[in-house]
């Protein structure tokens, strides 16, 4: 996979989405409950502004910061028999990993949950070179067996209904049992069990680095990226350069935030936090550990107004509390990264040709601007990424261009502003029935046909209130 | 006290009445209202769809419009928030940008102004009938204004204030979004008007036209009869 | 070399912040400490009670125990899961608190008791995933979120707390501490010290769990399906 997913056009995967009820059923159900245990653990907590005050300080003083952190934390993880490659594609990345796959004779490849690398293809890239890869977080399981792109950054695959996911499983694997949530996690249970006891290597993301003493941090629910981390002889950690902290004060700050505003719990069931090598007593865990540093346009996002998009702590706050997402779903972003934070990354991660839609799929009602537990202001990068996709990279419509020129120089004069208020009546008369319009012309008409729209007056604001000046001024 | 109405374009040109309303309502305390008319609109229909050079012009004329004034007063959230949001615009022309600022301390959304300047909270209104209040996006979350409208409406006599149904989410109005990405802004306003006909409330108030334009348009369109309201016209209703 | 393309990657970042590369940071002075007011001057038992409390939002059930009463509720914590295999930690612990005395009574009872011990490798690895339950001592047990705090080593390998369908931590009251917070900061006191951190720190709160089939909470996935644990009050 890659950040781009599909082939579809923006409108029809927004139309797609629309249609599809069921997972409209689920997104919106979702959104419920994500929201409620997000208020609820905020609300239990306690101080919640000042936490998202501190998350924000964490998080902007270590971008500002980056190049000794990034330092300090490869200088320990080799402290520990740790081999740190810092990959400044997505193709460097892939190809490491397929190098240690290779010196390593891996046939088998288990992995926990991790978008960076979906974000740099790394499955195709380790089956190309000939290993099975596995993924071991249920979601992304049942996703890897459909051949399904991720519908949402913490709970995959939340488009699926368990009846789709008994069929997979029947499918692909055999599966005879019902379509029971337990009966399923069960079945997964013990199919993966073994894939985790022969696996040759274990392929993790990374939630947090900690600088201080080169620990890579996983926070699950699952106890799979544990399992990947204790079981393989190899343990390779794919981290976007972005996602560490200075200290363990720090880390468990950004934990707390992003436990809470991601699923509403206190701590996930496991927060592991890994170092380098196993120790020479120690009979579980990696002999072989590697950190893959990934940049893969990151970079370019540092020194910019878009740089607080680096402080996203991948919680999907933003995207549980937007009302685009409710209706369209995931897929229809058209990237792996959906919702407010995809439309603001997108475009920087993989630039504004394939994605220049996406800034729009927002009413800019701040919803995730709201919700986001780092305080990152979501709909004001939305609306300067407009900015730039106009005046920038000149990707407007043509006949957008025009009226808003046209509009600035009704804007800018009183006069001609005037005119049109009293024109505006006249003009509109005849699509006007009863006060209201039903089936506008021109850019009325996305309007009017999903609703009304009030006509204008017969006697706008200024008008009347210059005839009541007059009448006061006569009288 | 001298205060300028912002009246927004909206109320300009398609509900009149409710600057009407809202001109009477500040009269009826104390308040000596003019209405500069070099106003245009604040801007944000260019700004919110990234022609920010085009945005300016109509900033500038605002801010023209508007120096002389004492305070400036509008009724809508979002209108009055894109005015604060003037200085950053205008960051790079020191001259205008400090003219904005100037503009901005002065700048209140109407019932902002009622309670935290005039320090009202039972403007003495009667208005019969059953409602229910959606709080617009820019009002609350970029304006920060949230329990001004909850409290003079709690006072109107007469009024029964019944509570919408995931009353925090937008209502897919976004401006050109409505007509840029239609489709998902009719699902969004079909949404809320399910939940606003749930209430099984006579009347929407709001405090925003083009939320309430939009919400409005959608009830009618689905031959709800639930008629729509600015706060203006309930707390000026006697 | 075991650190690839470091110089090129992190000069980059430093020209696209504009600026040299740093080579020194002052720790930041952040404006609000609100960690610090959670559970703040809680006692021992009160903060006891909070851990009981979080227990049953975590599917987990707490026992109490002291020192001399520990085997007894173990046993019965056992035979209540209806568990004859078991891997326990090892380490100085076990005498302390009478376990090793505990687990060789086990033995002569029928049981299978695995002591982890790290000069049979493999084998212990083998022992826990097909052992009923898993035995470890808490490290440092967060109240506010119903934790405990495993720094896995020598004594106290990954797969016991993991592979086995029943986890199983004993708490020693005096390794509560109100939450991460105070986690976090013992880590990083030690750290600046010069004592490294375990290879591998695991806060385990509950049993395994996913919401991933249709965002019902399915208790028990990959790790642990069920979890008790014990707190000792005088340990």
């Amino acid at each position: 996979m890659s950040i781009k997913i599909g082939k579809k056009t923006y409108a029809e995967r927004i139309q797609a989405g629309i249609d599809n009820a069921f997972m409209r059923q689920a997104v919106s159900s979702a959104q419920g409950r994500f929201r409620s245990g997000r208020l609820k653990a905020a609300e239990d907590l306690g101080d919640w502004e000042e936490w998202r005050t501190r998350g924000e300080e964490i998080r902007s003083h270590t971008m500002e910061n980056l190049d000794y952190y990034l330092h300090q934390l490869s200088e320990q993880v080799e402290k520990r028999g740790g081999t740190v490659y810092f990959a400044k594609t997505a193709e460097e990345a892939n190809q490491y990993v397929q190098k240690i796959a290779r010196e390593k004779e891996a046939k088998k490849v288990v992995k926990s949950k991790s978008m960076v690398t979906e974000e740099i293809g790394l499955n195709e890239a380790l089956e190309e070179s000939g290993c099975e890869v596995v993924e071991s977080d249920l979601g992304e399981w049942i996703l890897q067996l459909d051949e399904d792109p991720p519908s949402h950054i913490v709970t995959p695959a939340l488009h699926k209904n368990k009846e789709q996911i008994r069929e997979t499983f029947a499918e692909k694997k055999g599966y005879t049992g019902s379509d029971q949530p337990e009966a399923l996690a069960a079945f997964a249970r013990e199919q993966l069990r073994q894939d985790f006891l022969s696996a040759d290597i274990g392929v993790t993301g990374c939630n947090f680095a900690v600088a201080e003493s080169g620990a890579v941090t996983l926070v699950t629910n699952e106890g799979n990226a544990r399992m990947v981390t204790s079981l393989p002889d190899t343990h390779i950690s794919v981290m976007g350069m972005e996602r560490i902290v200075p200290t363990w004060e720090e880390l468990e700050v950004v934990v707390s935030l992003l436990t809470r505003a991601a699923v509403g719990q206190k701590l996930t069931s496991y927060i592991t936090a890994l170092t380098g090598t196993r120790l020479e007593s120690e009979v579980d865990g990696p002999e072989d550990f590697h950190l893959v540093i990934v940049d893969n346009g990151r970079s370019k996002i540092l020194g910019t107004e878009f740089q607080s998009a680096l402080h996203c702590i991948r919680c999907a706050a933003c995207i549980n509390a937007c009302p685009v997402y409710r209706h369209v779903g995931g897929h229809s972003y058209g990237s792996i990264y959906p919702g407010p934070i995809g439309a603001v990354l997108t475009p920087l991660l993989d630039g504004y040709e394939d994605h220049k839609d996406l800034p729009y799929a927002s009413t800019l009602c701040a919803a995730c601007t709201e919700a986001c537990p780092v305080k990152i202001p979501l709909h004001e990068h939305l609306i300067r990424h407009r900015e730039i996709i106009v005046e920038r990279e000149n990707m407007g419509s043509k006949a957008e261009g025009v009226m808003m020129k046209g509009y600035a120089k009704w804007a800018s004069t009183s006069a001609a502003y005037k005119l049109s208020t009293k024109m505006a009546h006249t003009a509109l008369k005849p699509w006007t029935e009863d006060d209201y319009i039903s089936n506008g012309p021109g850019p009325l008409k996305g309007w009017t046909d999903s609703r009304d729209f009030p006509a204008p007056a017969r006697q706008s604001f200024r008008s009347w209130y210059k005839q009541r000046e007059k009448r006061r001024n006569d009288g | 006290m001298r205060v300028s109405l912002f009246i927004t374009c909206l109320c300009d040109t398609l509900t009149p009445d409710v600057g009407k309303d809202t001109v009477q309502l500040l009269e009826r305390f104390g308040c000596e209202v003019d209405f500069p008319q070099g106003q245009t609109c604040c801007g944000q229909p260019a700004y919110n769809s990234g022609y920010v050079k085009e945005s300016k012009q109509a900033m500038k004329q605002m801010i023209r419009a508007f120096e002389d004034s004492e305070y400036v007063v509008g009724p809508s959230g979002s209108c009055v928030h894109m005015l604060k949001e003037y200085p950053k615009v205008l960051h790079d022309e020191p001259e205008w940008k400090e003219r904005a600022e100037a503009l901005v301390h002065k700048t209140y959304e109407l019932s902002q102004f009622l309670v935290d300047v005039l320090d009202v909270k039972d403007v003495g209104s009667t208005f019969q009938g059953k409602a229910t209040y959606h709080p617009s996006c820019h009002m609350t979350r970029l304006l920060g204004v949230k329990d001004a409208p909850r409290i003079l409406l709690e006072n109107v006599k007469g009024l029964e204030i019944i509570d919408l149904p995931l009353k925090e989410d937008c209502c897919g109005f976004g401006g050109t979004f409505a007509v840029k990405n239609a489709a998902v802004s009719e699902q969004m306003v079909h949404e809320k008007a399910e939940h606003i006909s749930e209430t099984k409330a006579e009347y929407l108030i709001g405090g925003d036209m083009g939320c309430l334009m939009n919400m409005g348009g959608r009830l009618r369109r689905n031959d709800e009869d639930v008629k729509v309201l600015h706060i203006a016209q309930v707390l000026n209703s006697q | 070399m075991t650190i690839h393309h470091r110089e090129s990657f992190l000069n980059n970042i430093a020209d696209q912040l504009g600026r040299p590369r740093r080579t020194e940071v002052e720790p930041p002075e952040y404006s609000v400490q609100p960690q610090d007011r959670v559970l703040a001057g809680a006692t021992a038992d009160e903060l006891v009670d909070v851990l009981d409390k979080q227990c049953e939002v975590i599917h987990t059930n707490l026992e109490k125990a002291t020192v001399e009463t520990l085997p007894e509720v173990l046993r019965t914590v056992l035979e209540g899961y209806d568990v004859r295999s078991i891997a326990a930690a090892a380490g100085p612990r076990n005498e302390v608190s009478g376990l090793d005395e505990f687990y060789n009574r086990l033995t002569g009872e029928g049981y299978e008791v695995h002591v982890w011990d790290e000069h049979e490798g493999r084998h212990n690895v083998e022992f826990a995933e097909r052992a009923g339950a898993g035995i470890v001592f808490s490290d440092l047990t967060l109240a506010e979120s119903g934790t405990v705090t495993l720094f896995n080593d020598r004594f106290n390998g990954r797969s016991i707390s993991l592979l086995p369908e029943t986890f199983i931590a004993i708490v020693p009251k005096r390794t509560i501490v109100p939450r991460m917070t105070q986690a976090g900061r013992l880590i990083h006191a030690e750290e600046s010290k010069g004592n490294p951190v375990s290879s591998c720190v695991s806060f385990v709160t509950g049993p395994s769990n996913s919401a991933d089939i249709e965002m019902n909470l399915i208790v028990g996935v990959h790790g642990p399906v069920k979890a008790t644990y014990i707190v000792v009050e005088d340990m």
